[in-house]
């Protein structure tokens, strides 16, 4: 980590795509250690792929990535050993079963085998699936497979967690475990870089908020500092007059996609 | 370094797993090959008494080696689909960024070729030594042989796997099944060279899977003094390391 207490330290970040779609304009941001870090935006605003640039799954067209002092063009591997991430698509291995994921995940993660072992025991307790760590994922429920994922991006204890909408498609009991999780994992020095779609989840788990639209940040901060900045009254009202966009509007194009919600309706 | 040779083992371990599940997966690709020689060399068999028809060799004894080759070629095409399933699935991007050698990943889809590959040209082998097939070059031309096949699965497993990298789609993958058909049957699998029509000789004398067909036949039928073996196996080194180079370049050109 650098002397500021920044852990990651994004400059002037930009990805124009092939065809020429500028994705993410010239982003600037810290996050500090320890910190729950908030990132939202409406659909196409650039944060997923912001967050792709931040753990090299999307190559960028220029600007400098830091995270703990490490320089993801040098350092990559340095990096990934440092980070979690918890993607918006839930990727498993649907022929193999939580524990022989997480045990695999350990391995690759280069861990010591007893402490894989202590770190499995540990995780499927932490996201409750210990009475189904043998089955197959293929068999799990929807919020089943949101928290293995979840346990996989966290079997090498990262420093730095990314979450991509981790709530999307969860029912509600599923949803505040999972929120249970993350203060839990904050609180013990965990710095957690998030984005999602509800204002709510957003609310109540960040401790600073940047709003991204059209490819840059437009606004950041604290939920107090926002509302004051913007004079609005709730998170919401300071979305809407920064991006133009409604929430609701943001959440029906969500929900249309959520196969929780959709079964609900 | 000090981790690749961990990392390609705990991948392999993962990807062996795969081959057994379902188990039920594995019979098209054992069925097939012995359909095929249970029908064409009953068939055919008429075929060992055509002039210039190599001297004592059934038309069985003939097409053994080919049902040993169908089973290894069939398989090969498994981890094409099992690549662009753990890409669509996202699982793949989980991978990438942990702390592992890419040609790890490489080399741990390879090396369930290879078992695969042993395990069920080893079943086809075992039956056809059953019904009283025998390999003339012995215990050693054994392993020879499947050393060549390994090879060639491991190889042709490149081509799907380039799709499944290029295309993320892993239906399109699964079609490129039916590229096994023309790449067998327009050899000399079913008939020597000298018998074939003349186009139909041009194709096979172009296609490289020829002198795989006719090196593992000249294992198991003609012996070591057959120039077909060490052309079958200079065929699979230069085929082996052209694909394998072009997975590796699919691989780091997919990551960004």
């Amino acid at each position: 980590m650098s002397n500021d207490g920044n852990i990651i330290k994004v400059k002037d970040l930009r990805k124009t795509y092939a065809g020429g779609t500028e994705a993410v304009r010239g982003v600037t941001f810290d996050v500090k250690e320890g910190e729950f870090f908030g990132f939202l935006g409406p659909n196409g605003a650039g944060k997923t792929t912001t967050m792709n640039m931040l753990v090299n799954l999307v190559k960028r067209t220029s600007g400098t990535i830091t995270i703990d002092g490490f320089d993801l063009d040098r350092q990559a591997n340095e990096i990934y050993a440092r980070i979690g991430f918890a993607m918006q698509e839930i990727g498993l291995d649907e022929t193999a079963t939580a524990r022989e994921m997480l045990e695999l995940h350990g391995h690759l993660y280069h861990l010591p085998k007893a402490r894989v072992k202590e770190q499995i025991a540990k995780l499927l307790k932490l996201v409750e699936l210990e009475k189904v760590a043998d089955n197959y994922a293929s068999t799990y429920s929807g919020g089943m497979r949101r928290r293995l994922d979840l346990a996989l991006s966290l079997i090498h204890e990262p420093r730095v967690l990314f979450l991509d909408e981790p709530t999307q498609g969860l029912d509600p009991h599923a949803r505040q475990l999972i929120w249970n999780h993350l203060r839990d994992l904050n609180k013990k020095g965990m710095t957690v870089f998030l984005t999602t779609h509800f204002m709510d989840e957003a609310e109540a788990l960040c401790d600073r908020i940047a709003i991204m639209d059209k490819g840059q940040i437009v606004t950041e901060g604290t939920v107090p500092q926002l509302l004051a900045k913007h004079e609005a009254k709730t998170l919401e009202e300071v979305f809407l007059k920064t991006t133009g966009s409604s929430l609701a509007d943001e959440e029906v194009n969500l929900k249309a996609s959520d196969p929780y919600v959709r079964g609900r309706r | 370094m000090s981790t690749f040779f961990s990392d390609w083992y705990y991948l392999a371990i993962r990807n062996i797993r795969q081959i057994w599940r379902p188990l039920l997966a594995l019979i098209p690709s054992l069925f097939i090959p012995i359909f095929f020689f249970a029908v064409n060399s009953q068939a055919l068999s008429a075929m060992d008494k055509a002039p210039g028809f190599p001297k004592g060799v059934s038309y069985r004894d003939f097409v053994a080696p080919v049902a040993i080759f169908t089973a290894i070629f069939f398989s090969a095409g498994n981890a094409g689909i099992e690549l662009a399933q753990d890409i669509a699935s996202g699982y793949l991007k989980k991978l990438q960024i942990m702390p592992i050698n890419r040609l790890a990943i490489v080399m741990g889809k390879l090396t369930e070729v290879a078992v695969q590959a042993v395990f069920q040209g080893g079943i086809v082998l075992v039956l056809l030594l059953a019904i009283g097939v025998r390999v003339q070059t012995g215990i050693l031309g054994t392993l020879a042989m499947f050393g060549m096949l390994v090879l060639f699965a491991m190889a042709w497993s490149c081509i799907g796997m380039i799709a499944a990298l290029r295309t993320q789609n892993a239906r399109l993958v699964q079609s490129m099944f039916i590229l096994v058909f023309p790449f067998l049957y327009l050899t000399t699998s079913q008939a020597p060279k000298n018998l074939l029509p003349a186009g139909f000789r041009t194709i096979a004398t172009y296609n490289p899977v020829t002198y795989i067909v006719d090196g593992t036949r000249a294992l198991v039928l003609f012996g070591w003094g057959d120039p077909a073996i060490w052309q079958g196996f200079a065929v699979v080194l230069v085929l082996f390391t052209v694909l394998v180079s072009l997975v590796v370049g699919s691989f780091k050109s997919s990551l960004k």
